[in-house]
């Protein structure tokens, strides 16, 4: 019989969470944001994390819930990894604290990041990718011709924890997405010593076809059910 | 002074689609080009690919009431189209970077005339510069639409003689389209193509930073031309295996799916590449042919369909393969008796680090670093680096000519499900191979498939053969 990965609360699946811990937080476009782990964040108050995730919700969204620009907004992250880490015109607390020297922040292209995340879940020391030659993105890395391509040397990224959220997963942590709520969920998931995953419903083994199942229970450490 | 107004956003934005033709993936990036997604007709066979994940999808009539579970970098609520799929991020990435999309549109806040640019979101924050996907999608795309209003609220130029700005992209834009111009980035410098009714190419160049040649064939821009339907709707079935396979020249690579036994192996392409006869192959797969021998429930007096009989056609010169050889020593395999008589080549690859070689080929990725094999016969030769305390080799991505897969099911623009252990290297060979041409039970309507469960996006399928009711696995 295998083990259930379910903890009993949001709260409980975040709680060894440390001071100064680097984690991957899901979400794109207001989906698939893990709003009842970042709450539960706010609420153990834990300090100089460094978070790292695509852009944050619109602040001009009405009705706009909790996500990693509100753990900014408590003091609780001391850098952020970004490909947009905020909506230009639209900067909110990151571009509050980032101006007033109190968070720094890293950039890089969308899918250098995506790649990077995959390289770190994957196993792999490194990738050479195409993109960005002749930018900034390529500065002070080695770059070298491949066949008959140049390419960029990427490092891969892992973190201690990743924080995303899910449509459906077994108690196993076997997990299915909903439209574009999948976004970072995959690969987030593999790239994390802990990967903490909110669902919308959590069900039993076998409740999912195999066949349907995106994100496979060994990428998962826990499962929380999402009462957000 | 021009007599004329500028172009309006509408039909600056139909402008830009009449660059597409039928059957083309186009990716929009965040800002303007979203609003694509509004402006293309059904049926005109264009998908667009979202930074958010989904490919074909259009704007929904009313997007407040829409609850789609799609939404568009904008966080506007999108509807899928027929034959639309959804992935991660990952996947986004690995299309750009591996070469499957058409175009990208792109807004610029500043593009030079060699096609240097800097995107909108970068020059927002001058001391951050975050690009977004705009490096992704400028690298990535075949061709990339540059989309700015000619000048800027204050009246400066986007089009520029020098970019203020560290470059998003060097030498990627190849159009640049205002609401004043169309120009063309050459050689040479920016070529003018197009102008907006009422104005010269006076004032254009006033309004613009960089030199202009207006082109001998300069025209206005065309207003209100929606993109038309293709005649025919697009359809990638092929009547017959023979058909499908038929200009696979000697000498190609082919991909072949396929793990152990009958599963999930392409047997009706197989005996139709034997019918076509291509020689000189070099094959690339998980075994080099073991069914035919070890039989995996084989009924007794039949054999097997697998690579053995192209290696028995004296079709293949060389495999790329993990498991080229039988496990029983009695009875060898015909690859394995092949290369005893010195006629084929092999490139051993363990059967993890291939599935990551065709990964890579597939998804732009050149070359990696795994530590799989390190100390062993498998990193001869190879360079090997210690990243962080740890071993690693380092490895290529594999590509091909063409790849032969099996599948459960596709529609007509090539989405693809598997049944089972069936799926094994599919998806990490389809997306690798310049033709991939895929097998499938059963052929179905764009539409049928749910997005969220197709498991190859049609984007990666170029050519589908319905394997003939009745056809056995098995001679």
């Amino acid at each position: 019989m295998a083990t259930s990965k379910v903890y009993s609360s949001p709260e409980a699946a975040v709680a060894d969470v440390f001071d100064g811990a680097a984690i991957l937080v899901g979400g794109f476009g207001g989906c698939g944001i893990p709003h009842a782990l970042i709450r539960a964040l706010l609420r153990t108050g834990v300090g100089n994390l460094i978070c790292i995730f695509s852009a944050s919700s619109r602040l001009d969204n009405p009705g706009k819930p909790l996500d990693v620009v509100d753990l900014v907004a408590a003091g609780q992250v001391q850098k952020v990894i970004s490909p947009l880490p905020f909506h230009p015109g639209a900067g909110g607390a990151v571009e509050e604290r980032w101006r007033a020297g109190q968070l720094e922040i890293e950039v890089l292209p969308q899918g250098v990041l995506a790649e990077r995340l995959r390289a770190g879940g994957a196993g792999l020391g490194g990738v050479f990718l195409p993109t960005g030659l002749g930018t900034r993105f390529a500065d002070r890395k080695e770059v070298r011709t491949v066949g008959e391509q140049e390419c960029v040397l990427e490092s891969p990224i892992r973190a201690d924890f990743a924080l995303i959220r899910a449509d459906s997963a077994d108690i196993l942590g076997n997990a299915t997405y909903r439209g574009s709520h999948r976004n970072w969920g995959p690969v987030m998931a593999m790239s994390a010593s802990t990967t903490v995953v909110e669902v919308d419903t959590l069900c039993e083994p076998g409740e999912i076809d195999p066949e349907l199942v995106i994100t496979p229970g060994i990428f998962v450490n826990r499962v929380v059910q999402s009462d957000f | 002074m021009p007599s004329g107004e500028r172009i309006e956003l509408n039909s600056l934005l139909q402008r830009v689609a009449q660059e597409f033709a039928p059957g083309q993936v186009v990716a929009v990036g965040v800002g303007l080009p979203t609003l694509l997604a509004g402006q293309i007709p059904p049926g005109t066979g264009v998908a667009l690919l979202s930074d958010s994940g989904v490919l074909g999808y259009r704007r929904a009539a009313d997007p407040s009431t829409s609850d789609t579970g799609l939404v568009d970098s904008s966080e506007t609520p999108v509807l899928a189209d027929p034959g639309s799929s959804v992935f991660s991020l990952s996947d986004h990435g690995s299309m750009l970077r591996g070469g499957h999309v058409d175009r990208a549109v792109l807004q610029v806040a500043e593009v030079n005339a060699a096609g240097d640019f800097v995107h909108w979101t970068s020059a927002a924050h001058p001391e951050i510069l975050a690009p977004a996907t705009a490096v992704d999608l400028a690298s990535g795309a075949r061709q990339v639409i540059a989309l700015a209003p000619h000048t800027s609220p204050d009246g400066n130029p986007h089009v520029v003689a020098d970019l203020s700005l560290p470059p998003d992209g060097r030498g990627c834009v190849d159009l640049i389209v205002t609401d004043l111009a169309v120009m063309r980035v050459q050689a040479r410098g920016l070529v003018l193509e197009e102008i907006a009714p009422g104005w010269n190419v006076e004032d254009v160049s006033r309004l613009t930073g960089a030199l202009l040649a207006p082109s001998p064939h300069l025209r206005e821009i065309p207003v209100d031309v929606l993109p038309s339907p293709p005649p025919r709707p697009l359809n990638k079935v092929y009547s017959d295996g023979l058909s499908a396979v038929a200009d696979i020249p000697d000498g190609a690579t082919v991909m072949i799916d396929g793990f152990g036994g009958p599963g999930g192996m392409a047997h009706y392409l197989l005996v139709s590449l034997r019918e076509q006869g291509a020689k000189d192959l070099t094959i690339i797969s998980n075994t080099a042919g073991i069914a035919r021998i070890i039989n995996f429930g084989t009924p007794p007096g039949r054999r097997a369909i697998d690579h053995s009989i192209l290696i028995d056609n004296n079709q293949v010169r060389k495999a790329v393969a993990s498991y080229p050889v039988s496990p029983s020593a009695s009875r060898p395999s015909s690859f394995e008796l092949a290369y005893r008589r010195g006629e084929v080549e092999l490139e051993l690859v363990p059967q993890g680090t291939l599935a990551e070689r065709l990964r890579a080929g597939g998804a732009g990725v050149a070359a990696f670093y795994t530590p799989t094999g390190v100390g062993t016969l498998i990193a001869d030769g190879k360079e090997t680096r210690t990243i962080d305390g740890k071993q690693y080799v380092l490895e290529h991505g594999l590509r091909a000519d063409f790849c032969l897969i099996r599948a459960h099911k596709a529609d007509t623009l090539g989405n693809v499900v598997y049944r089972g252990t069936s799926r094994n290297f599919n998806p990490v060979m389809a997306p690798a191979a310049t033709v991939t041409v895929v097998e499938v039970d059963e052929i179905v309507r764009p539409g049928d498939l749910d997005p969220e469960e197709i498991v190859t996006p049609g984007i990666y399928i170029n050519r589908i053969v319905q394997r003939p009711p009745g056809f056995s696995p098995y001679e």
